[in-house]
């Protein structure tokens, strides 16, 4: 088993958490939206995965590249 | 008569030498290196060429080439390490130089670069796409030390790495690929890398002895470096053949030359059927994502869009497509990944993409959804000023038809690198298209000072994003046409057809035929 970490692109705020842990995920699906450029940017789960930890919350602020998550894949 | 009793030619003997000798130079780096090849399953040099050519058209140039700065290597040197030869890619005359790893780690030579020099001479001459299937070693040693050596094997060629633009060159870098091997890479229009595969100006032996570190290859110029950080690689495969395919399909959006159109291909059957539903590939709401990649797909020739730097730049998305059976070139913003907003590797992916389709002749469409340009301090550490008028001079250089379609989000100085006004032949909206200086939301707080939670927050935010709409933009022609998105496909099609190159047969002025090949 690896994990990996799920990162914010852009900088801006959690603004929905929209897995929880112990969740399997396929890849490609979202993890959470982080609000942006008055955008909603999802971060991915580039390899799916079960998700090991969630890092934030609604509102945290994040800069790019910042890890929101952490996933257990095989 | 019995044939045994035939009476000897004079010329037998002759002939069984050629033969022999021919046997000498095709048998490559010799039965266990090919073995070794064959069970890590990684084509040779040979294979390579049988694949990416129609079945037995290649002709080979400079077989009987050898090493000629040490007497001592010529019999260690199959063709010099380095195939060369004409064949039929797609029906096409293409030059084509496979790297022989399995001779002297198919180092660069006086003989084998002879051979390069004369099948780029004759592909730019004569009008012919360049194929080089690279994995080299670098440099041949010791042939090129002390001045005598660099004297007499390098500088000989002041043309070695001119590019020009003549006729398309495409690279696929199946190894390890140090010296002229990547030098050919990243100066192609094109450049595929198979994973496993390194690209880097010297190997990571030598790195580790110069800085006295050890360097891992991967890091030093694997295929996540190049497809992800320096936008080298256009395509990343798993094998050989797959690699061979991607330039067979990259050539097959080409002409053979800057001279002539792009080939055309008959319409697959079925495109344009998912233009019925186009419009549910929208979010319904102006703040949510997508991947405009399904719109482009519906639109273009069914099965017809080839992304190149997909893992790059990843804000926009550059492809070759066809629309109606001729090639376009889309570039287009991809609201999925930071909402569209253009940095500075998309500016660099567009820009190399403009200079590619502009230079052979194929016409571009833009799909526009981007909240503008990145800013903050990073953007500005990495040059965003110089690469968005880069960007810019690009797309004013470009004489091949263009056309751009406002899908969404427009706005300030992206509005006009992505086409708006007259920066594109033609400029088309949907009605969900809203163009402005900057998005509303942050235009009420800089224009009016009002922020968000003030009374009078609300009531400016909608008059700004009535002003914002296609309609006064259309009212006062910057934009040319208003479309129902179901036919952006009939529309773009026709626009081309308006927008061709009659007065010179389909062909531009290349004014970027000497743009940088990379940056």
């Amino acid at each position: 088993m690896a994990t990996y970490e799920a990162r914010s692109e852009v900088t801006g705020s959690v603004w929905k958490v929209v897995c929880e842990v112990g969740q399997r995920l396929e890849p490609g699906d979202t993890v959470m939206i982080i609000e942006s450029m008055k955008m909603e940017i999802p971060v991915i789960a580039e390899d799916g995965g079960v998700v090991k930890q969630i890092l934030v919350e609604k509102g945290t602020p994040v800069t790019e590249n910042q890890p929101v998550a952490i996933l257990e894949v095989e | 008569m019995n044939p045994s009793d035939k009476p000897q030619s004079p010329f037998d003997r002759l002939m069984d030498d050629y033969e022999a000798r021919v046997a000498k130079a095709t048998a490559m780096g010799g039965p266990e290196k090919l073995a070794r090849r064959k069970a890590a399953g990684v084509l040779n040099a040979r294979e390579r060429i049988a694949y990416l050519c129609d079945s037995g058209t290649f002709i080979e140039s400079g077989l009987f080439g050898t090493s000629s700065s040490n007497p001592a290597d010529r019999d260690r040197s199959p063709a010099d390490g380095k195939v060369a030869g004409f064949g039929k890619v797609g029906g096409r005359e293409t030059a084509v130089v496979a790297n022989d790893f399995t001779v002297m780690g198919a180092s660069s030579s006086s003989t084998n670069g002879r051979k390069i020099a004369h099948l780029k001479r004759v592909a730019c001459q004569r009008g012919l796409p360049m194929v080089f299937l690279g994995e080299s070693s670098g440099a041949r040693l010791p042939d090129h030390m002390g001045s005598r050596g660099m004297g007499t094997l390098l500088g000989n060629d002041g043309a070695q790495y001119l590019r020009l633009r003549e006729t398309p060159w495409a690279s696929a870098t199946l190894g390890p690929s140090y010296g002229s091997s990547s030098w050919y890479a990243v100066l192609s229009d094109f450049s595929v890398m198979r994973k496993g595969a390194v690209l880097a100006v010297s190997s990571s032996l030598l790195a580790s002895l110069a800085i006295k570190e050890k360097i891992d290859p991967e890091d030093l110029g694997g295929w996540r470096l190049h497809a992800e950080v320096t936008g080298f690689a256009d395509v990343v495969t798993e094998s050989d053949e797959e690699a061979l395919d991607a330039i067979k399909t990259f050539l097959g959006y080409m002409p053979a030359h800057c001279n002539e159109a792009p080939p055309e291909r008959s319409v697959p059957a079925g495109s344009g059927e998912a233009m019925r539903d186009i419009l549910g590939l929208l979010p319904a709401s102006r703040t949510q994502v997508y991947d405009v990649r399904k719109i482009v797909r519906a639109i273009v020739d069914k099965d017809s869009f080839f992304e190149v730097k997909a893992r790059f730049g990843k804000v926009a998305v550059t492809g070759l497509a066809r629309l109606a059976g001729r090639s376009v070139g889309i570039v287009a913003n991809n609201p999925l990944v930071k909402g569209g907003a253009l940095d500075s590797d998309a500016c660099d992916k567009i820009t190399s993409f403009l200079v590619l389709c502009d230079s052979f002749n194929i016409p571009i469409i833009m799909f526009v959804d981007n909240p503008g340009f990145v800013i903050g301090t990073d953007a500005e550490r990495k040059g965003a000023p110089g690469k968005i008028m880069n960007f810019m001079n690009a797309l004013a250089l470009v004489t091949v038809p263009k056309l751009s379609v406002i899908l969404r989000k427009s706005y300030g100085q992206a509005y006009l690198n992505m086409g708006g006004g007259r920066n594109s032949d033609e400029v088309a909206a949907w009605p969900t298209a809203e163009v402005s200086f900057m998005d509303p939301q942050f235009a009420v707080q800089v224009v009016h000072a009002i922020e968000p939670g003030q009374p009078e927050f609300d009531e400016a935010l909608a008059r700004m994003n009535r002003d914002s709409e296609v309609w006064e933009m259309a009212s006062v022609y910057a934009v040319q046409a208003v479309i129902r998105p179901r036919e952006t496909r009939d529309y773009l099609i026709r626009m081309l057809d308006v927008h061709r190159l009659r007065m010179t047969n389909g062909v531009g002025q290349h004014l970027m035929r000497a743009w940088p090949t990379s940056y």
